[in-house]
């Protein structure tokens, strides 16, 4: 993996040669100021949402907004999980306000956690562990083993079951590179947009320069919203496809009827 | 000549998954208006195809100057 990930990065390495040729991004304590000042804005918000709790009803209204974010995070997990969804609702919104806040530093400096492909990889075995484990916990060890080896077929099908269970294995695997890579290729790969329209106006009226990136503000808002919402989404599917259980109550829960607007 | 490859693997790549992006949100498009209340299922599932069809574009562009350079 550390190969694939290495030939990658030689696409955006701009120097040949020298011992960190193929590394981009900040250095190691770069991405570590970057990280500790994203969690510095988080907590900041956090904290002064947390002091509007002292109310009956929430006056402060970061108290509404985290509310708000916390019933969009609480209605996507109970729709895609199930009923036993909302324990899984920290999890999930913790790698959601991750990410989120991460984007948006993205969108005023030239660096980010996000941007960061060893970052995006650590959040991403977080997650598929995490995965493993509530197979684990759910359908037992071996069960969860024996989930991978597909339906049940007959003596002389062991080969197939063989080369079905190799191969859910390796996707298994290829999830974690899926999550980063895709978070990772669309904050870089929108940082160089912008470079690239930048570099386009250089010097156009004299020696004045234009910074066209500037227009693609936009599609940036959108691609922090999306991307921090495909992350957490994929985690739910990720989770509601070890943690599925046959005899599924159809009970009608309050907020499974609450409509999602993503 | 090995970097007019890249380019035209890469504009190809970029090409196949534009049709892609353009074909689900059509057809979610179209279920939605057809069943606006069934907007909020029909916007997850169309998210998550995104993000896969999405995925094959970022997967091109890292693998391609990789597999260039190990094929040379």
């Amino acid at each position: 993996m550390s190969g694939l990930i290495q030939t990658g990065l030689s696409l955006f390495a701009t120097e040949e040669g020298g011992e960190h040729a193929g590394h981009h991004g900040a250095s190691y304590w770069g991405l570590m100021v970057y990280f500790g000042f994203t969690l510095l804005i988080l907590f900041a918000f956090l904290s002064i949402a947390k002091s509007g709790f002292k109310d009956r009803v929430f006056k402060n209204k970061w108290s509404s907004r985290f509310e708000q974010v916390y019933l969009f995070i609480e209605s996507m997990c109970v729709n895609i999980i199930g009923p036993h969804g909302r324990r899984y609702v920290p999890f999930i919104i913790t790698f959601w306000l991750v990410i989120f806040v991460s984007n948006i530093v993205g969108l005023f400096f030239a660096f980010t956690p996000t941007a960061d492909l060893g970052f995006n990889l650590g959040m991403a075995l977080i997650s598929i562990g995490y995965v493993q484990w509530e197979g684990m916990r759910s359908n037992g060890v071996l069960g969860h083993f024996k989930h991978f080896a597909g339906p049940k077929l007959g003596l002389a099908m062991i080969p197939i079951t063989l080369m079905i269970f190799i191969i859910e294995i390796i996707s298994e695997a290829i999830k974690n590179v899926s999550l980063s890579l895709r978070l990772f290729g669309n904050i870089e790969g929108g940082h160089k947009m912008v470079e690239g329209m930048n570099t386009l106006g250089t010097n156009i009226i004299g020696p004045l320069s234009l910074p066209f990136g500037f227009f693609l503000l936009p599609i940036k808002v959108l691609t922090v919203v999306v991307q921090a919402l495909i992350f957490s989404l994929l985690t739910c599917v990720y989770i509601s496809l070890v943690t599925h259980h046959e005899e599924e109550h159809h009970e009608d829960h309050g907020h499974s009827a609450a409509p999602m607007t993503a | 000549m090995t970097g007019q490859g890249l380019g035209i693997g890469i504009g190809l790549a970029a090409l196949g998954v534009g049709l892609g992006l353009g074909l689900i949100g059509y057809s979610a498009l179209q279920g939605m208006a057809r069943q606006p209340e069934a907007i909020g299922k029909l916007q997850t599932v169309m998210l998550i195809a995104l993000a896969f069809v999405e995925l094959v574009f970022l997967l091109t562009v890292f693998i391609v100057p990789g597999s260039m350079a190990a094929f040379k």
